[in-house]
């Protein structure tokens, strides 16, 4: 993280542990730092939170898993075969702009309240929007690349291992990295509305009791997952793509 | 007698496929023929049609109507046989320097790995990058990775270099030494090149013959024999001497007003 980050974190938690310290809202409200960062170790020493977000993770990553391995192909093929591009395009187009909550009924009528339903709403809110980032990667490879592979005497398959996929590998994998943040919401959903377990089911049941330091130390732990995931990524994608730089 | 290369009365017309696009006709009936060995330069204003015609010998575009023959046979798409040096995009930055260069053989089965190096090498030393094996293309030069390009595009072996402003995007002194080092490289390779430009002191230097391609619907408006007015042996020297300027200032005469046709063309469309 850039020094500036790093500073603008700390500026906001000094000025909520100040709200927080000069009693300007009632602790429902607002709970002190301290007060969320205790809860947040009495939750995994004692409630089993470590449980709750090993399954949200491995929602999450399933979920992603399979949108990812569907997405990549598919994209490719409508990147270059205007006949599969266009059997998909409007269809996608419909939807990808669903709002991914309203399609919780419909999960729960059809799969139930088991794993499958939490990985088919978050299949369903990324996949469509992948599949059509993977295509525009596709897309972007410049046709010189292409034309190379063309005069070597390389055969479409080897276009595409040896030059199509290095190409658009840099920014398919920033789109898998916004992706996987999507998911991270969805879940949020999916294991508010219904579930028994996982960090949304401990944030909803906690607003239930106006456990406001439970509530935030749900949130605080997607945010340290999340933040942590995404620099993970942004370190990988340094190490594999140092040409860019 | 047969030709090496053979451009018979080749048309293009852009836009007949997709509905609703106008119809551009950019190569008006165009014929040549080419030795084995020749360096011919496609010299014409911007937008004429010199990359569409040089991009049908490839094979990447197909005449509309028309035929070209390579060594006997009828141009149906591109291959190995046709390599290709690009202004833009010219080389891979994933891959390090001598691997793009090796990049030329990758496809082939009838050499070995270690044959593959071998040429990559050679080649890599014959434009001076012998010591920059190792680096990312986008760590060096423009007029470096054009270099590259260029190894990689002789290394693959190809029976006619096509290369199209691949100098377009440097600046003049860079411009100057790569016009002489690709010169010498292809009289020591005696490689049969087509070089597209639309620089007239670029296409006086470096060919063997200058075709003059008019505006668009590109026809030829000229054929000059480079050949029969200058040494095959060029140095920087060269672009000093009278004749040299003379040839200059008359092909700069043909091509100004065939510009300006050009540029109303581009601004009415
Ligand atoms: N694939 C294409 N589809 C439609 N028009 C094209 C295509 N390629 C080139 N053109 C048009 O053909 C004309 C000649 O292009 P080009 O051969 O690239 O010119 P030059 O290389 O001489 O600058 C231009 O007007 C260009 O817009
Ligand atoms: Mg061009």
């Amino acid at each position: 993280m850039t020094l500036l980050g790093t500073a603008s974190f700390v500026a906001v938690i000094a000025l909520w542990w100040a709200v927080a310290a000069l009693h300007l809202l009632p602790p429902q409200y607002l709970p002190s730092p301290a007060a969320v960062v205790s809860k947040f170790y009495v939750l995994l020493v004692k409630y089993n939170f470590i449980g709750d977000i090993g399954i949200s993770i491995f929602r999450v990553w399933s979920a992603f898993l399979l949108s990812a391995a569907m997405a990549i192909p598919l994209g490719i093929l409508m990147s270059s075969f205007p006949i599969v591009n266009g059997l998909s395009q409007s269809m996608i187009d419909f939807i990808r702009y669903l709002p991914v909550p309203a399609l919780v009924p419909l999960t729960i009528i059809w799969l139930g309240i088991g794993e499958s339903s939490k990985i088919a709403l978050l299949w369903m809110g990324t996949f469509f929007q992948l599949v059509l980032l993977v295509a525009d990667d596709a897309r972007r490879v410049p046709r010189e690349y292409i034309e190379i592979g063309l005069t070597t005497g390389a055969k479409p398959r080897q276009i595409l291992r040896s030059i199509v996929l290095p190409a658009m590998l840099p920014s398919m994998v920033d789109n898998l990295r916004i992706t996987l943040g999507w998911c991270w919401t969805y879940l949020i959903i999916a294991e508010i509305v219904a579930a028994d377990s996982g960090i949304g089911y401990v944030i909803m049941s906690a607003r239930r009791y106006v456990k406001t330091d439970e509530v935030m130390a749900g949130i605080l732990a997607i945010g340290i997952i999340g933040l942590a995931t995404d620099q993970a990524i942004r370190w990988l994608h340094r190490r594999w793509f140092v040409y860019l730089t | 007698m047969a030709h090496f290369l053979e451009i018979d009365r080749i048309t293009k017309v852009f836009g007949t496929t997709s509905a609703g696009a106008a119809a551009i006709n950019v190569i008006d009936g165009i014929s040549m023929n080419i030795d084995e060995g020749e360096v011919v330069v496609f010299l014409g204003p911007s937008g004429c049609g010199k990359s569409t015609l040089m991009r049908m010998v490839g094979g990447l575009e197909t005449p509309t109507t028309g035929r070209i023959v390579l060594e006997g046979r009828e141009v149906k798409g591109p291959d190995r046989q046709k390599g290709m040096v690009f202004q833009s995009y010219s080389s891979f930055p994933w891959l390090k320097v001598l691997d793009n260069v090796r990049f030329g053989l990758r496809f082939r089965t009838d050499i070995d790995a270690a044959e593959k190096d071998r040429i990559a090498r050679h080649y890599l030393r014959m434009v001076g990058l012998g010591d920059f094996e190792d680096y990312w293309v986008n760590r060096i030069s423009g007029g470096m990775r054009q270099r590259v390009a260029i190894a990689r595009t002789f290394a693959a072996g190809p029976d006619i270099l096509l290369m199209d402003e691949p100098f377009g995007a440097l600046d003049a002194q860079n411009r100057e030494f790569l016009q002489l080092q690709l010169r010498d490289l292809c009289l020591k390779e005696r490689k049969t090149v087509i070089f597209v430009t639309h620089d007239v002191e670029e296409a006086v230097f470096l060919a063997d013959r200058i075709f003059v391609f008019s505006a668009r619907p590109a026809k030829i408006l000229e054929e000059i024999a480079i050949r029969d007015l200058l040494p095959a042996e060029r140095d920087i020297k060269l672009r000093e001497s009278e004749t040299f300027f003379n040839l200059r200032n008359r092909i700069l005469g043909l091509t100004r007003t065939q510009a300006l046709r050009s540029e109303q063309m581009e601004v009415s469309q």
